[in-house]
């Protein structure tokens, strides 16, 4: 909402410099959110001395005038009868917008590239004058702007208005408000005053008929005949032209002039265009269709309230007018609507037709329905003046039951909640100021509100009132007086901490991405058709077809990131993302949310560093960070090579390279390489290895318990043996043989080197395992020990067919 | 005779002293020259015979006593040099002004940590944390908070939708619902949490993240609201940061207000980030508006309860001083490894 201060001045009569009018006003809720000069429109619109005039050969009425701007000469071409040398007129440089709308651009006329426009008064909305261009006096300063040599200071305050308080949306509102705040007394700049008592004037000859009184609880209409449509006094433009209205013709301007000033929507119609010269409320009829004021043709559903006449729509009600019946030159007879209507039939019909007006804008959050006949016969007064025409008629339709709400307010209450000690007389003052009527009644305080507050319904309402015009700061700032409640713990987010904490000390870095992604990232992992990840959510009103599903997994995510990444030549990385994941259920059923955890390295294992080989990290670097993170947990977890179901599922796998990690049979998720051919659809080209988790599995698994173990005090015998077996023998096969024949003493065997190539022939391979031994109660000695090695040797090498490298 | 011995013996020391640095060697061969077989000392001690008789016992005394001064300021010059040059002590060539050996370094992401200072200083007041779904119904994301269908605070939030019934949650503030669905009062929670709206420009990204927070007890007032609030402020920035509380409106709560720390980048005096106001809003608060205890079956008259409402990115970009708010999900490694 634009509030232009000198208008506000005329209802209360503040002093205070607007710098203050703003604070204040932010702190009783109405946020300020910028204040400018009430000129800006014209702040281009600069002084500049005519040094020569010289006729245009081609064109005899245009004059080519030489100018002095005070920084510098420029050229324009102007037609105006008044041109004179040595004077100093006012330039409208390019770029400058005119109260009527007129955009000044940088053109190039009859040869010559004219710097802007020289202005009248009546062009610039400064004086009424339109006969030729405005002078200013002759000590003007060149190059400064018209506003500030004529020494013409207002300003305009843009205030945020909050949905809850439509009767801010007003000159009249803002200006109840600033008389609260700083005690003043109001006035009203015109005169209320109505002969008729409310009666009406000649009601009988103006024909309103309210089928849907639901949805229409007031209509109001004038009828001013003998208008003569035109530009508005320059006083009216001005005011528009500050709050970025722009001037129709002075009715239409009138009307957008009133609604500004009392915040009550109003129409014109030309009376002689309505078919049968009458006015019917009711909602549109299958197939109706209306033209609106912009020009689009629109079809009204069925539920959509219309202003018609005997034959069809003519406007949209509270939302927009017909062109048909629409203010013009020719006009001569208007009825001008003033009305209430229901504020979601309202925003209903305007969401619809995607249209939103100062009037839909209004009438949606609720307009006073006892200021319908004041605000029409303001505007009647003011089409008078400036449009000539005799109010002839009136008439107010008023089906709605309008009551003001009468609220018990409990002051003890009130300051309890508030947690301050406002006075009664005090609590009742505040609300006075704002209009609310107070009588005091056994101890409580019976409000009654005004219908210009929708907002206020009930007494924690009126209790928003006290405080806010007490002011938030004069509220003490005190520790509540509170329950002791054991915080419970919050088992899933303690895990998250414990996961990512794990992730991080092992050198991952995380990452946070969109939770919707294009469907075509997660198409590129090729999955089967019944995965469950091709069972997108997909929303209804995404912002672009990359944002337009919920990720059913968070490896797309994480390879957009790395191709991201790789773009900018960030090569190496170890990331991970922990967060949701999203499934389809069908329709009413909200998707199943499932917590992941995935992660992956690419690029160089080790930061860039002078003083070590930059080797490449492979799958064994993150299944080092995945064996640290079960450890962390006290998760039981092995590593199983893939079933072909596995395989078939995860088909983002290069074959060959991945594992499924499980723990007592349940799953927790797999780890494996990137094939090329997804990588090639994220753009990427260095290998990825990856793993991903599922939280639920995790947190059945995650014991969290750990044992532990007393320390050894006898010294270990550890024995090395290298075998040379079959290529195709894993090295978890190994060690579950050893520790599933595990003999006494053997406290673990660990593989600790692999070797293939010359000389072990082709098809074979060398493997290196330590065996350590140990007794709990004395040293073994080596004797011993090889009577439990040897046989153990001695079975391994049987079962793979294998042989001790010599 | 005399004064040659004392000659010598000053020229010895002087020359001790200035190869004491030097070289081992350096060192080794003053002691051939003053003391050695044809040491100019030793040679003194051979020509004693030639002196005169009476002479001889005092200039034999004095070359004897001057060439033990000289061996040991020798020897002791040695020892010192061998100390000092020692491999235990000194390793010759090492450059320690090269860069350090690291090794990968993992970080948690700006949101995550500020995420995890906000709750725990929540927690070390009491407060626990819960969760709800990122997809939600209408009801919880607005019915039940007040916000009917047709109502313009609708438009406060740019939703997405899933159908006329499901979408993404525009703020935390349906967990404060399921809480208390869930439990009855009294109860302090807050509630981090992803949340959607369809905006997208340089100051608003289609997701971002918060952190809701809910007290319910018998005798709650919006005070208590100011005091947990400005403590809170206090923590995450400085005890000095300014706190201003000022009416807004929320479907949810009533009184509400917003609340503005001064700003953090110039202290109050007025720049570009505060749009040259001093002040920066950072959290949305108010009374828990009874309509919503009358949802969840909340005794409106025993129980009142506040909840407030803030943008983690917002904060940490005003911690951090970080200037493009789109830069959080973007996930350049850059941006990520600063902090």
């Amino acid at each position: 909402m634009l509030i232009l201060t000198s208008w506000l001045k005329e209802f209360v009569p503040f002093d205070c410099s607007v710098e203050k009018l703003a604070h204040d006003l932010t702190m009783a809720g109405l946020e300020v959110e910028a204040v400018h000069s009430a000129y800006s429109d014209i702040e281009n619109a600069v002084a500049a001395k005519i040094l020569e005039v010289t006729t245009v050969e081609s064109s005899p009425g245009m004059k080519k005038c030489l100018l002095d701007t005070g920084s510098g000469r420029a050229e324009v071409v102007c037609g105006a009868p008044n041109v004179e040398r040595g004077k100093i007129a006012v330039l409208a440089r390019p770029g400058t917008t005119l109260p009527d709308g007129t955009v000044i651009k940088k053109t190039v006329i009859y040869g010559v590239e004219s710097a802007g426009m020289l202005c009248s008064q009546a062009e610039l909305a400064l004086g009424d004058d339109a006969g030729g261009i405005m002078y200013l006096q002759d000590n003007a300063a060149l190059g400064r702007p018209v506003a500030e040599i004529l020494g013409l200071e207002d300003w305009i305050i843009e205030i945020g208005i909050t949905p809850n308080r439509s009767d801010c949306l007003s000159i009249q509102g803002v200006a109840r408000e600033v008389s609260a705040a700083y005690d003043l007394p109001r006035s009203v700049p015109f005169s209320q005053n109505d002969p008729t008592g409310g009666k009406g004037l000649s009601p009988d000859s103006v024909a309103i008929t309210i089928e849907d009184p639901e949805f229409c609880g007031r209509y109001a209409g004038a009828v001013i005949r003998g208008v003569r449509p035109g530009p508005s006094p320059s006083w009216l433009v001005r005011r528009l032209a500050s709050c970025g209205i722009r001037p129709i013709n002075n009715i239409v301007d009138v009307t957008n002039y009133v609604l500004l000033e009392l915040g009550q929507p109003l129409h014109a119609f030309d009376l002689e265009r309505l078919r049968g010269g009458e006015i019917i409320v009711r909602t549109a009829r299958k197939g109706e269709k209306i033209k609106t004021l912009d020009g689009k043709e629109r079809n009204l559903e069925e539920g959509m309230l219309a202003i018609c006449d005997a034959v069809g729509p003519v406007a949209v009600a509270g939302v927009m007018g017909g062109a048909e019946s629409e203010v013009t030159a020719g006009t001569s007879e208007i009825l001008l609507e003033s009305a209430w209507f229901h504020p979601s039939q309202i925003r209903r019909t305007a969401r619809k037709l995607k249209l939103s007006t100062e009037a839909s804008y209004r009438f949606e959050r609720g307009v006073d329905p006892e200021n319908c006949v004041n605000a029409m016969l303001r505007a009647a007064s003011l089409i008078q003046q400036a449009a000539g025409g005799t109010l002839e008629a009136w008439r107010d339709e008023c089906p709605g039951k309008f009551t003001r709400p009468v609220i018990e307010v409990r002051p003890e209450r009130a300051c309890s909640l508030i947690g301050a000690e406002i006075p009664r007389d005090k609590i009742i003052k505040y609300l006075q100021g704002i209009d609310i009527e107070v009588t005091e009644n056994d101890g409580n305080i019976e409000a009654t509100v005004p219908l210009f507050r929708p907002d206020i319904t009930a007494e924690i309402d009126i209790v928003e009132e006290i405080a806010r015009l007490h002011g938030f700061d004069s509220v003490p700032t005190t520790w509540p007086v509170a329950s002791i409640i054991a915080p419970e713990l919050d088992s899933s987010r303690a895990l998250e901490s414990k996961i990512k904490a794990s992730l991080v000390a092992s050198g991952m870095i995380e990452i946070i991405s969109y939770s919707f992604t294009s469907p075509s990232d997660i198409e590129a992992l090729g999955l089967p058709a019944h995965d469950p990840r091709l069972r997108m959510v997909r929303l209804k009103n995404p912002l672009s077809e990359e944002q337009s599903v919920m990720r059913t997994s968070l490896i797309p995510p994480l390879l957009r990131a790395v191709s991201r990444n790789h773009a900018r030549r960030n090569l190496d990385l170890r990331l991970f993302e922990l967060g949701t994941t999203f499934i389809d259920q069908g329709a009413e059923k909200l998707p199943h949310e499932e917590t992941r955890v995935a992660a992956l390295v690419t690029g160089k294992r080790m930061p860039r560093n002078w003083a070590w080989d930059q080797a490449q990290s492979d799958i064994f670097d993150i299944k080092g960070v995945l064996e640290a993170l079960t450890e962390s947990l006290g998760i039981r977890a092995e590593f199983v090579s893939c079933t072909a179901s596995d395989a078939s599922r995860d088909t983002y796998y290069l074959a060959g390279t991945s594992l499924m990690l499980k723990a007592d049979d349940i799953t927790l998720g797999s780890i494996g390489q990137i094939t090329p051919a997804v990588l090639k659809k994220y753009e990427i080209s260095a290998p990825v290895f990856l793993f991903d988790l599922s939280l639920e599995a995790l947190s059945r698994t995650a014991t969290g318990h750990k044992q532990y173990m007393r320390l050894a005090k006898y010294p270990a015998v550890e024995l090395d043996i290298a075998i040379i077996l079959r290529d195709e023998v894993r090295g978890q096969q190994i060690l579950s043989f050893i520790n599933s024949n595990r003999p006494d003493f053997l406290e673990r065997a660990e593989i600790f080197d692999v070797y293939c190539g010359k000389p072990i022939a082709s098809g074979f391979k060398s493997i290196a395992v330590r065996f350590i031994y140990r007794a709990p109660d004395r040293t073994l000695t080596d004797e011993q020990v090889n009577s439990i090695h040897q046989p153990l040797v001695d079975m391994l090498l049987k079962e793979f067919n294998a042989k001790l490298r010599a | 005779m005399l004064d040659r011995l004392e000659t010598i013996r000053k020229e010895a020391l002087d020359a001790i002293n200035k190869a004491k640095d030097s070289s081992r060697e350096a060192i080794e061969a003053l002691r051939v020259r003053f003391t050695g077989r044809k040491g100019e000392l030793t040679n003194i001690l051979k020509s004693i015979g030639s002196l005169p008789p009476d002479q001889r016992p005092k200039v034999g005394q004095l070359a004897n006593r001057y060439k033990n001064e000289i061996e040991t300021a020798i020897k002791e010059a040695l020892e010192k040099f061998d100390q000092k040059n020692s491999e235990e002590t000194c390793i010759a060539g090492l450059d320690p002004t090269l860069p350090g050996r690291r090794l990968p370094y993992g970080r948690l992401h700006p949101v995550t940590q500020v995420m995890d200072e906000i709750c725990a200083i929540f927690s070390r007041m009491g407060f626990s944390v819960a969760q709800g779904p990122e997809v939600e119904l209408d009801f919880y994301n607005f019915e039940a908070l007040n916000i009917p269908p047709d109502h313009p605070a609708r438009d406060m939030q740019d939703t997405f939708y899933i159908d006329d019934k499901v979408l993404l949650r525009t703020h935390t503030s349906p967990i404060q619902i399921r809480t208390m669905e869930k439990l009855e009062p009294p109860l302090r929670i807050i509630a981090p949490g992803k949340v959607y709206r369809c905006d997208s420009d340089v100051t608003h990204t289609p997701m971002f993240h918060q952190v809701e927070g809910l007290m319910v007890d018998t005798r709650v007032s919006f005070a208590d609201l100011k005091g947990i609030l400005t403590h809170f402020i206090h923590q995450i920035f400085s005890d000095r940061t300014g706190v201003r509380f000022r009416p807004s409106f929320f479907p949810f709560t009533e009184p509400s207000a917003e609340v503005d720390i001064q700003c953090v980048i110039c202290g109050g005096s007025g720049c570009r980030v505060c749009s040259h106001t001093g002040w920066l809003e950072v959290l949305g608060a108010g009374l828990v508006n009874p309509a919503v205890f009358r949802h969840v079956g909340y005794d409106t008259e025993r129980f009142s309860g506040f909840a407030f409402g803030l943008g983690i990115e917002r904060i940490t970009m005003l911690k951090y001083g970080i200037d493009d708010l789109r830069l959080f999900f973007d996930n350049d490694l850059r941006f990520l490894t600063q902090f």
